[in-house]
């Protein structure tokens, strides 16, 4: 099979068993296409994980997809973002509408009451080890806490905290 | 529920996805759950549940679900337009064009201050979920303990999920049975 082609059944199937997200099947996913097959330079996936941050919305879609460009050019993009992002929406949706289906049945009562807590202290984890990489200064650090505040005691937009938080980055402060 | 027009769907999910900064979780829930008022904070904390427990990307997850709820599968399309397809293809050709030039310092300044507000953002959104269960010590013991094993312990996901899931599976069920 032709690069493509086996780039893009690799990724249907990392993105498959990606539990907790895709970057849980990043170190896997730079093998194949670093060390397995030589399509990539350390460099530049190193670079496209980099770029893929620095661009609004789903940032690990676009790093596939710049993975598929530099195998095999626009083909390769499209065919690694759908690959990347497609089986997981497919099960998704299919797995939601079972649960609708289901909906007032006891186990899913069980099922929910028992499960939400594990997400809620997901999320906050999740933040908090974004917050290790991020904060490298006092100054970032608070950011964070008052960013955490924040939330919790208004209701206001989010982004006038993404953006006051640029701003202090911008002129040098953080 | 609300029947959301497909287009809202559209709209707003792309606004999710161009501001969400890594926090897509925090704009959505506010999209979805303040200001449309498609979903109860419940039925908002049942699909995070689902979809972080499930590969893939988590939060293009909550936008396909979110449009699932609100209109089947033309409102999961709608979404995932407006999340992933509109997003990726810019994108692209921003990432095309900056590929090279990558080292521009006042784009890193701005990201240094944004890293940390929006993992600020994402942790108050966590606690802020938790807060209407605050009374109830099984949730918050299980919270916290999911917590520690992820953040402290650094324990990967499915370790963590496959201890803690069947405790507190057992936890639930001891409490159905005490309440009786």
């Amino acid at each position: 099979m032709n690069p493509a082609g086996r780039l893009t059944l690799y990724l249907a199937l990392m993105s498959s068993i990606s539990f907790g997200g895709i970057p849980s099947v990043l170190p896997d996913i730079r093998h194949f296409v670093v060390v397995a097959n030589p399509w990539l330079t350390e460099r530049d996936f190193a670079d496209f994980f980099a770029l893929a941050q620095t661009i609004p919305g789903p940032n690990m879609i676009l790093m596939m997809s710049l993975v598929g460009w530099k195998v095999a050019g626009f083909t390769g993009a499209l065919t690694s973002a759908g690959a990347t992002a497609l089986p997981p929406c497919a099960m998704y949706v299919a797995a939601y509408r079972l649960l609708d289906r289901w909906r007032d049945a006891a186990w899913q009562k069980i099922a929910r009451a028992s499960l939400a807590p594990l997400t809620f202290g997901l999320i906050v984890a999740g933040g908090t080890v974004m917050a290790e990489t991020a904060d490298k200064t006092v100054a970032a650090a608070a950011i964070t806490a008052v960013a955490a505040v924040y939330v919790l005691a208004t209701r206001r937009n989010p982004l006038w905290m993404i953006g006051a938080a640029g701003l202090l980055g911008a002129i040098g402060l953080v | 529920m609300q029947r959301a027009p497909l287009g809202a769907l559209f709209c707003e999910f792309l606004k999710v996805s161009l501001f969400g900064f890594g926090g897509g979780i925090v704009m959505a829930h506010r999209a979805a759950v303040e200001q449309r008022q498609w979903l109860t904070e419940g039925e908002f904390a049942d699909i995070l549940t689902l979809t972080q427990l499930m590969p893939g990307p988590n939060v293009v997850g909550v936008a396909v679900c979110v449009g699932t709820r609100t209109r089947g599968l033309a409102g999961a399309l709608a979404a995932f337009a407006g999340f992933v397809l509109v997003p990726g293809a810019l994108g692209f050709a921003l990432a095309l064009m900056w590929l090279g030039r990558t080292d521009i310092p006042l784009v890193a300044n701005v990201l240094r201050g944004v890293g940390p507000a929006a993992a600020g953002l994402m942790i108050g959104t966590g606690l802020r979920l938790l807060r209407p269960h605050r009374g109830d010590a099984r949730t918050v013991v299980v919270a916290m303990l999911a917590f520690a094993g992820l953040a402290l312990a650094r324990f990967p996901l499915l370790l963590v999920l496959a201890i803690l899931a069947p405790l507190s599976i057992a936890a639930t069920l001891y409490q159905r049975e005490a309440a009786r």
